[in-house]
């Protein structure tokens, strides 16, 4: 197909904003998926994605679209991300593209996170359709949506379109004008070929499956692809696009979008954002900004099941294929085995891949309280970044400790602001500006430390604005800060897993949230169990599991020894399950509870 | 030989009990009563002379005291028939309060019965209601009262603790008032909850709160107090009793004597093995009626188990267990002594106060497993 009647396009939305419902009518308009077959929300595919309602990973499906002169185009739609964890992903979209649609809930009106990508899709040169959705429901505002997205990109509000991808109204006229204002897309066919990796998939019987946008040449069955990045070579097996299920073609020029298949096992070497060329005829650059995302917040991740570990490794290694931001390193706590320390983009990252993990692997995890990473200044090995607070540098040779920080965007109706403002500073935030974007919405700008979204920022910010507030934020480097290395010693014995970075002042409050916990959690033991929070040598807070008093079985009655001894086996059998911390026996589950609390006590 | 003989009958059933017994007619009694008759039988014609020499006798319940206490005396006597009472031989029926009159103690008494176990439990009437006993604390101690009149017999009585919403001082002052009556024998337990009775399923809900274990603990040291400066002597975990008068029926099974155990899901331990009949009275019934088995299931011990048993009962006597069989158990008794829950006297090892209420971590350290 000529390259004028090639359309790339995503749709930019928030969450709930309606994109997989919208991209259900695309299907059904176009007829690219037959009727029958249409489950809702096509493009969806993961059973995760389903149930959360969000889009985890890119797709991308190709629809033929009669317009009414009588020619046929060729939609290529690219579904993106929409959350601000995975921006790095959507902007490897957003390259894949020449247009997106910004699709607002009109009841909801314009989110923080809409507006960020909005404007990462005007730094792409992407052309904008804007969109306000929804307008079908009883508690739409569909003239003021369109004000403010009107504003909010400079244009009239003539040019925005309204729609209800429920019902379908104006999604045809919609649909035109993606033909008519996108524009197609550019590179010559004839040049070597060069072509984005901008996702990529698993399939256990013929490897990795790269998704790509071809931006220059072209790519067929049996050139031998080269990954720029990486360096990996191996020959096309198979060259395809999404209709919206895979289906083989002879050929992918520049402009078009679908996947190839090399038959490479090693999901490592196929990076989101890397440059795919023909290895015989290499081009001299790759396309500009791959980097590897970089994960800002780290966890340990261990199997409930000490015997989970290989399994365990063989998942995270199956996961990182299509995880590309995510990493892993082995580690070994006393508390909880052997694990791993792995980093994410963020926190609905992490819980997305502990649940594909559980999921689709079947294992049984812990997973430790998150925390960011530091940037170190020591005096004697200089810079050094700690992922793990068990590994912060002894008190006397830190010169500096540095957090991340990011600049955050929240948006919200003004009568939220006063509780807003209250909890940035609660939170060490550097407020900034603010800007009234119409009457009902409000742009708090302002730096945070990246700790604090990782504790539960977000959470509070949802609760103190009745779920109005948005945020959107993106990382600016590392800040100096007043921090500290809490330990927690049970029995005089610190245990790593419960070791963190806090800001100096907060240090006693959060000792005693732990050491309380704690209390509660641990079994008493035969003796008393000091349980303790420590800064450098210095203890902050103490609490006492007094000695156990009492643990006695009742009458053995009418001579029934044998109940007794399986009681008692039975005891002893749950005792060699427990973890030993010096002297001290603390059953998993403890642990487990005393993580989990971490994050929802801390906070407050 | 120790002979235990179960009435799985009760007039209704405790909110906390989850022991093998159910509320039945009297048809059903009647069977079951022939039917145990025709266990001792068969027994008796089987075990050699010397094994039918019995020492104690101890008819436990259910509620053995729903039946009178001729009929009561009836089994006895038919006990007595099939195997050979020994002189002074020690037997035990357990009384629920409020089921027998002045007379049918008298009945019992006068038929050899010369022990009565009294489940008085607790004096406080909202708690024996809670409990689903159907007897109040007057009728308790008038139980307790007509069995000392039925004459030259030993009197225990069982008191429970640590029961839902008690205070610290309930146990001591139940005692005060059981002590005025001075029964040669106390036995204290704690109230533990199992698994699918009511009362576990209330304090699921939460309907209920029990004692934490500092209460509990609390109860049990200051009575064993009160009850030592009263002349009671502590001779295992849970019993008390005044000089002479402890119960040779239990401390056969501590000390891991042979016991025999007769009617439905009753327990033996004989000739190294232990086994137990079927537990459903149905069941129990039909196989006494058609000349079949009423055992269950054996358990063969090996040597490992008779060490893991000898040391788990023995250690709930006051007197312990020699040191020799601990010593194979490793270094465990040295940590053990220093933390105050043992004690070593020349040749045996035998648990402190403390560490009796905490038996189960101490067997921990020490069973093999």
């Amino acid at each position: 197909m000529e390259r004028n009647r090639i359309r790339n396009f995503c749709i930019i939305a928030h969450i709930d904003h309606g994109k997989s419902t919208l991209a259900d009518r695309f299907l059904e308009i176009t007829q690219t998926v037959p009727e029958q077959k249409m489950a809702d929300q096509y493009l969806d595919r993961m059973e995760l994605e389903r149930e959360r309602g969000i889009t985890i990973k890119a797709q991308a499906v190709r629809m033929l679209y009669s317009a009414v002169e009588g020619n046929e185009y060729r939609l290529n739609l690219i579904d993106t991300p929409g959350h601000v964890d995975f921006s790095y992903e959507v902007s490897r979209s957003l390259e894949a593209c020449e247009g997106a649609v910004l699709l607002v809930d009109a009841a909801q009106g314009v989110e923080a996170q809409t507006v960020g990508n909005a404007y990462l899709a005007l730094e792409e040169g992407l052309f904008i359709i804007p969109v306000v959705n929804k307008i079908d429901l009883p508690s739409a505002d569909p003239q003021g949506t369109v004000m403010e997205v009107a504003d909010l990109l400079g244009v009239e509000p003539g040019d925005v379109l309204e729609v209800s991808a429920k019902t379908g109204e104006g999604v045809e006229e919609l649909l035109r004008t993606v033909v008519e204002k996108t524009p197609p897309p550019e590179g010559d066919p004839e040049k070597t070929l060069r072509a984005l990796v901008f996702d990529s998939d698993y399939d256990m019987y013929r490897g990795v499956v790269a998704f790509i946008r071809v931006m220059e040449g072209k790519v067929n069955k049996g050139m031998k692809a080269l990954f720029m990045a990486t360096g990996a070579a191996s020959e096309v097996e198979e060259v395809g696009f999404f209709a919206p299920d895979m289906t083989s073609c002879e050929i992918l020029e520049s402009g078009d979008v679908g996947y190839i298949i090399t038959g490479m096992k090693d999901v490592s070497m196929v990076k989101v954002g890397d440059t795919v060329t023909n290895a015989k005829d290499a081009a001299q650059m790759p396309l500009p900004g791959y980097h590897d995302p970089k994960p800002m917040v780290f966890a340990g991740v261990y199997p409930v099941d000490s015997d989970d570990f290989t399994n365990l490794r063989d998942a995270l290694d199956r996961l990182k294929l299509n995880e590309a931001a995510l990493t892993f390193a082995p580690e070994t706590s006393r508390a909880l085995g052997f694990g791993f320390r792995c980093g994410f983009l963020g926190l609905l990252h992490m819980e997305i891949v502990q649940e594909r993990l559980e999921r689709e692997y079947g294992l049984e995890l812990v997973i430790t309280a998150p925390n960011v990473v530091y940037e170190v200044e020591t005096s004697q090995e200089g810079t050094v970044y700690v992922r793990n607070p068990s590994e912060m540098p002894e008190a006397g040779v830190i010169k500096e400790v540095r957090e991340p920080y990011v600049q955050a965007t929240i948006l919200l109706p003004p009568n939220y602001m006063g509780g807003i403002m209250e909890l940035v500073k609660e939170r060490r935030g550097i407020y900034q500006d603010m800007t009234y974007l119409s009457g009902r919405r409000v742009e708090i700008r302002c730096r945070l430390p990246l700790a604090e979204i990782v504790m539960d920022f977000y959470d509070q910010l949802k609760s103190r604005s009745r779920g109005y507030a948005s945020l959107d934020y993106e990382h600016i480097g590392f800040v100096p800060g007043n921090l500290v290395k809490l330990d927690i010693l049970i029995n005089k014995e610190p245990v790593d897993t419960f070791s963190c970075v806090v800001e100096k002042r907060r240090a006693h409050a959060y000792g005693k949230i732990m050491t309380q916990k704690l209390r509660q959690l641990i079994p008493r033991q035969l003796f008393d169990v000091p349980v303790q929070a420590a800064v450098g040598g210095r203890i902050v807070a103490r609490e006492t599991i007094k000695a156990k008093r009492k643990d006695v079985l009742a009458k053995c009655y009418g001579g029934d020894v044998t109940r007794k001894k399986k009681l008692l086996q039975r005891q002893k059998e749950g005792k060699k399950r427990m973890k030993m911390v010096g002297r001290v026996e603390i059953p998993q589950e403890a642990f487990i509870a005393a993580l989990k609390v971490t994050r929802e006590e801390i906070g407050k | 030989m120790r002979i235990y003989m179960h009435w799985p009958f009760c007039r209704s059933r405790c909110a906390y009990c989850d022991f093998n017994t159910r509320v039945a007619g009297e048809d059903r009694m009647k069977r079951y009563c022939s039917s145990l008759k025709e266990e001792m039988r068969a027994w008796s014609s089987w075990l050699p002379q010397e094994d039918r020499k019995v020492t104690s006798l101890y008819i436990g319940g259910g509620t053995p005291s729903i039946v009178s206490g001729e009929e009561m005396g009836a089994l006895y006597r038919e006990a007595g028939r099939r195997f050979h009472m020994m002189p002074g031989a020690e037997i035990t029926v357990e009384i629920n309060p409020a089921t027998w009159s002045r007379h049918d103690f008298r009945a019992a008494a006068s038929s050899g019965i010369n022990r009565f176990s009294i489940g008085v439990q607790s004096l406080d009437h909202d708690l024996l209601r809670l409990l689903g006993r159907s007897h109040n604390a007057e009728e308790a101690l008038r139980s307790v009262q007509y069995a000392q009149d039925a004459g030259d017999v030993v009197i225990s009585v069982d008191l429970l603790y640590a029961l839902p919403g008690e205070s610290k001082g309930a146990l001591l002052t139940t005692l005060d008032r059981v002590l005025e009556l001075r029964p040669h024998h106390i036995s204290l337990y704690a109230l533990t909850l199992d698994e699918k009775t009511p009362l576990a399923l209330m304090h699921e809900r939460g309907v209920i709160t029990l004692p934490d274990e500092d209460n509990a603990a609390d109860q049990y040291f200051n009575a064993l107090e009160k009850l030592g400066s009263e002349g009671y002597l502590q001779y295992e975990i849970s019993n008390f009793s005044l000089s002479g008068y402890r119960c040779q029926h239990n401390l056969a099974y501590w000390r891991r004597e042979q016991y025999l155990g007769l009617g439905a899901g009753a327990h033996s331990f004989l000739g190294g093995c232990r086994f137990h009949n079927v537990r459903s009275v149905l069941d129990y019934t039909k196989r006494m009626q058609r000349g079949l088995s009423p055992i269950e299931e054996w358990e063969d011990l090996t040597a490992e188990d008779g060490l893991f048993e000898e040391i788990m009962l023995g250690l709930r006597v006051c007197d312990g267990v020699p040191e020799s069989l601990i010593c194979k158990r490793g270094n465990g008794l040295d940590e053990l002594e220093k933390r105050g829950l043992l004690r070593r006297t020349e040749d045996r090892v035998l648990l402190t106060s403390r560490g009796m209420l905490l038996s189960n971590l101490v067997l921990m350290e020490l069973l093999p497993v």
